[in-house]
């Protein structure tokens, strides 16, 4: 479904992402991890078409490096980011619409809108301002707007930052949901191993822009250059 | 002396009204983009040298109903064009609003020397819109004034009714809230950036038709215009929309107030007064965001 083809991106003389190739397949909950500046977020923009790059990114068949941002996101690649990128002056319903109105389709449909609402427990609140949100609602709010745009591959970047216990399973569930009910593939970068493990099969691990190792869970928490460079000794992060 | 009053009342919201046309696309546009641009006077000049080209030279049947119904899809042509063949390259760079200012500082002057090579140094008169005046009570307003009103005000109603109910106002809207956020949604910023330029364009132009059958045309009237509606734009608040418009009636009255009490001559000191007493107490402008 996405083809990661020896993809590299340098910041003047700092390599960010190195050579670095992986396939997700339809269905899958694909999951990114490595330390702090390891290039994960990098990762996304590029995938996203934030950044232009050396190498292929296909989707679906197609090439689509180079593509701006909107045309990738209309085809079927949406994305949120670690800070929640949310529209401040409007509503939590205006905010769905938008990924309604321009996203996949680009027909409005207010009935999918709603449903996306609903889908990310805002009812509530769909007549609030975004500001008014508290972190886990402008990370539900992000998530409802991007599967407004009837996305084919959801990329969620570390959904679980600043959240508490509680609210980590809330996301946690939401995820699971996006993927089993909905049927959406989801590339997820998560500090949380916990949560990750539980979450995504197969895990790619990176550092300084380089692959370390992919593999499920299990052989990413036993792959001893992993435990080395990330992980740690007591690896419960 | 209540009549006089409620004259320079009303003089002062036909001002305002003609002022927040202009100055809100000029606001419109860095709120979108957050580059200020400096051609912005220049396009009020175009307004006016396209009217007097179709009333004037080339004497077009139809009025001024065929100039404005012209004048529109060619501002739009020609904001939009600019933005694409000079701004839009710019943005791959770095700091690229600082050089879109520089690149349509460039620009105004050459439009205007342009003005001058194409139209010759002397101002131009265009026929009034309407002629002749009104009487209402104890009040006689010139019916050209009334035009003005009234345009101005239906621009600004049109202007909000595109921003809030069309397409394209909700991507303008996306895109000066959050240009990234934008994006991931699929709205295409590019495309929302210069059709801003151009809507933007679109307003000052028709300020520039509607005044200058008022004050001639005026090859080098881009400064005054400028100036006049950066003074607004920064006494609202860089950006933002409802503040430009409420900072264009309060100028619009304290000017006719000034200009009646104290005289034309001191209407520009107490318009500048007023902007660095608030932007001395408040950086941001009337409802600008720090």
């Amino acid at each position: 479904m996405l083809k990661v083809k020896n993809v590299t991106k340098k910041f003047g003389e700092l390599t960010a992402v190195n050579d670095l190739s992986f396939d997700v397949s339809k269905g899958q909950v694909f999951g990114i991890a490595g330390p702090n500046g390891a290039g994960k977020s990098t990762l996304y923009n590029l995938i996203t078409g934030f950044y232009k790059f050396d190498g292929t990114i296909e989707f679906d068949g197609k090439n689509i490096s180079g593509l701006p941002t909107h045309k990738i996101a209309r085809l079927g690649i949406s994305r949120t980011f670690q800070i929640p990128q949310i529209f401040e002056s409007m509503t939590v319903q205006e905010s769905v619409n938008l990924g309604c109105r321009f996203g996949n389709t680009g027909k409005y449909d207010p009935g999918y809108s709603d449903k996306m609402i609903s889908f990310a427990s805002l009812e509530k609140v769909r007549g609030n301002k975004t500001d008014q949100l508290n972190l886990l609602g402008k990370k539900r709010l992000m998530i409802a707007a991007a599967m407004a745009t009837k996305p084919k591959i959801l990329m969620v970047d570390e959904p679980m930052a600043g959240l508490n216990a509680l609210e980590i399973k809330q996301m946690t569930s939401l995820i699971k949901r996006i993927n089993q009910d909905v049927n959406i593939t989801v590339i997820i970068i998560e500090h949380f191993m916990k949560v990750l493990t539980e979450l995504a099969n197969p895990i790619l691990v990176i550092e300084n822009g380089t692959e370390i190792c992919i593999g499920s869970p299990k052989e990413i928490t036993s792959n001893p250059e992993v435990i080395a460079c990330y992980l740690g000794d007591s690896h419960d992060a | 002396m209540f009549i006089e009053i409620i004259e320079v009342i009303i003089s002062g919201l036909l001002n305002g009204s003609v002022y927040a046309l202009m100055a809100i696309g000029l606001a419109l546009v860095y709120g979108v983009t957050k580059a200020f641009n400096f051609a912005y006077g220049s396009f009020y000049t175009m307004g006016g040298y396209f009217a007097w080209t179709l009333l004037v030279s080339l004497g077009v049947k139809g009025g001024y109903y065929t100039v404005f119904l012209t004048a529109i899809p060619f501002l739009f042509v020609v904001g939009f064009f600019l933005e694409k063949v000079l701004i839009s390259p710019l943005r791959k760079r770095s700091d690229w609003q600082m050089k879109a200012m520089m690149l349509t500082l460039g620009l105004s002057l050459f439009l205007d020397i342009g003005y001058i090579a194409t139209f010759g140094p002397r101002l131009k008169s265009l026929p009034d819109i309407v002629e002749g005046t009104i009487d209402i009570g104890p009040f006689a307003f010139m019916n050209q004034d009334i035009v003005i009103f009234i345009l101005s005000i239906t621009g600004l109603l049109c202007f909000a009714w595109v921003l809030n109910n069309t397409r394209v106002g909700m991507a303008v809207q996306a895109v000066a809230q959050n240009p990234i956020g934008a994006q991931i949604v699929g709205i295409p910023k590019d495309r929302v950036f210069a059709a801003t330029f151009a809507i933007s364009t679109i307003m000052v132009g028709i300020g520039g038709i509607l005044l200058s059958q008022k004050n001639f045309v005026n090859p080098q009237a881009s400064t005054g215009i400028m100036i006049k509606a950066w003074v607004i734009t920064a006494f609202g608040g860089m950006g933002s929309i409802k503040g430009s418009l409420y900072a264009a009636l309060i100028i619009g009255m304290l000017e006719a107030f000034v200009g009646y009490y104290l005289g034309m001559i001191h209407i520009e000191v107490a318009v500048l007064t007023l902007l660095l007493i608030t932007l001395a107490f408040r950086p941001q402008g009337l409802m600008g965001r720090e």
